[in-house]
């Protein structure tokens, strides 16, 4: 059974294997998630843990279209919800959680580019500040790895990683003006 | 397995064990894919992966999903049990409701057995129609229970016949017994007759049946008299 056929095959029956075979999979990215979050290996396990709790009546009730992205959200936001109890003070960079919605614009990626599509691209490069310009130039055009970059700019990685990712959204929400604007 | 695929990646990732292509064609993955990009900080934070860890997991996973299963098939034999003692708790009232029945119908025959003893102990009356025409006001029936109600107790028991005329005041006058039995009885009868119920008619005459033994209890005087009480007695 593929992913979709055992979440329906859950939704329905109950049958929690099911449930454990489409959870199994990403466990260790969750875990890495959840480490990134509450940055505690033991709490880390029980959250990925208690996820699965929770996600025991929600899959029964909820239609889940893109499981993987969706359990993503789910989990972020359920360590979210653990520091907001703690009431510590959590140092959640805004930048990657504007990241989520991305993955829905990239589905328009796969359209034919035209001439002009890449004379658009061009002149939304200029609206780049220059870090991320130069990362994102070095990054695509050159498909540079992050470290390469660093050590190219002079940067630090996290910052490579972090202009890349906004240039990255910057360009599009360009691109999109564009179009709207046509 | 993607996810382990996933995971030696990250691993060789952060401990540097990658070509640059590789990391490239990771990050660019990454990019694309916030959930692996998160999962990476984290395991970045973590300074590694640690497969043990992650074995633990999927154990406990394991064992989560052997539990339920295990404690529905605990749940399915409890409601098994559940119904078996539900069917046999149905037959038991069953059974309990018709013991019931039984033992209640059991109980109205003696009754039925006790009055049709009783007349014994109660005053029973008979009107000889072929002596007169006189009823009491409110029936043969209400005039019985009240000599019920009105009788003494004197121990006295037999049968009287009297014959009496209905008084201008709707009471029997010129009572007399025939026969001529016991003087107790006469006058027994006669305070009855003339203590209260009226009459209409001219004339009547009246077979009245003395219980032998005292009344044992007096509110049980609704008899049920057997038809013949009120047919016509043959000289």
């Amino acid at each position: 059974m593929n992913e979709k056929e055992l979440l329906q095959h859950y939704k329905t029956t109950g049958d929690l294997s099911a449930l454990g075979k489409l959870y199994s999979p990403y466990m260790s990215l969750l875990y890495g998630v959840c480490f990134k979050y509450l940055q505690d290996p033991d709490r880390s396990q029980d959250a990925v843990m208690q996820i699965f709790e929770e996600l025991i009546p929600k899959l029964r009730h909820y239609e889940v279209d893109n499981f993987k992205s969706w359990l993503h959200v789910y989990s972020k936001n359920y360590c979210l919800m653990q520091l907001r109890k703690d009431k510590r003070t959590t140092q959640v960079d805004i930048e990657d959680n504007l990241f989520e919605s991305e993955q829905k614009l990239n589905a328009q990626d796969e359209s034919k580019w035209e001439e002009s599509d890449f004379e658009k691209l061009e002149g939304c490069m200029q609206t780049l500040n220059e870090e991320q310009k130069e990362c994102v130039r070095l990054f695509y055009l050159e498909q540079k790895c992050y470290k390469d970059i660093a050590d190219l700019t002079g940067y630090d990685l996290n910052k490579v990683k972090s202009a890349i990712q906004n240039g990255k959204r910057n360009l599009k929400i360009c691109m999109e003006r564009k179009e709207n604007g046509k | 397995m993607e996810n382990n695929y996933q995971l030696s990646r990250i691993h060789n990732y952060i401990h540097g064990l990658m070509s640059k292509e590789e990391m490239f064609q990771l990050e660019k993955e990454a990019l694309e894919d916030p959930f692996l990009q998160d999962a990476i900080d984290g395991y970045r934070l973590q300074n590694g992966v640690d497969a043990r860890q992650l074995s633990l997991l999927q154990q406990r996973l394991n064992r989560r999903v052997e539990n339920t299963i295990a404690t529905r098939h605990a749940q399915y034999y409890t409601w098994q049990r559940l119904a078996i003692g539900a069917a046999a708790g149905v037959l038991f009232v069953v059974l309990l409701a018709l013991l019931y029945f039984k033992h209640f119908t059991g109980k109205t025959e003696r009754t039925t057995d006790v009055t049709l003893s009783e007349p014994e102990n109660l005053v029973t009356i008979e009107p000889l129609l072929d002596g007169g025409d006189a009823t009491p006001l409110g029936g043969w029936k209400a005039f019985e229970h009240y000599l019920n109600n009105q009788l003494k107790e004197t121990g006295i028991g037999g049968d009287i016949i009297v014959n009496f005329t209905i008084g201008k005041d709707g009471l029997p006058a010129q009572i007399q017994a025939e026969d001529t039995p016991d003087q107790a009885l006469v006058e027994e009868t006669v305070r009855l007759l003339r203590s209260g119920v009226k009459w209409q008619g001219s004339k009547g005459r009246l077979k009245i049946t003395f219980p032998l033994k005292e009344r044992k209890n007096s509110s049980q005087s609704h008899v049920i008299k057997p038809p013949h009480c009120f047919g016509i007695e043959k000289s």
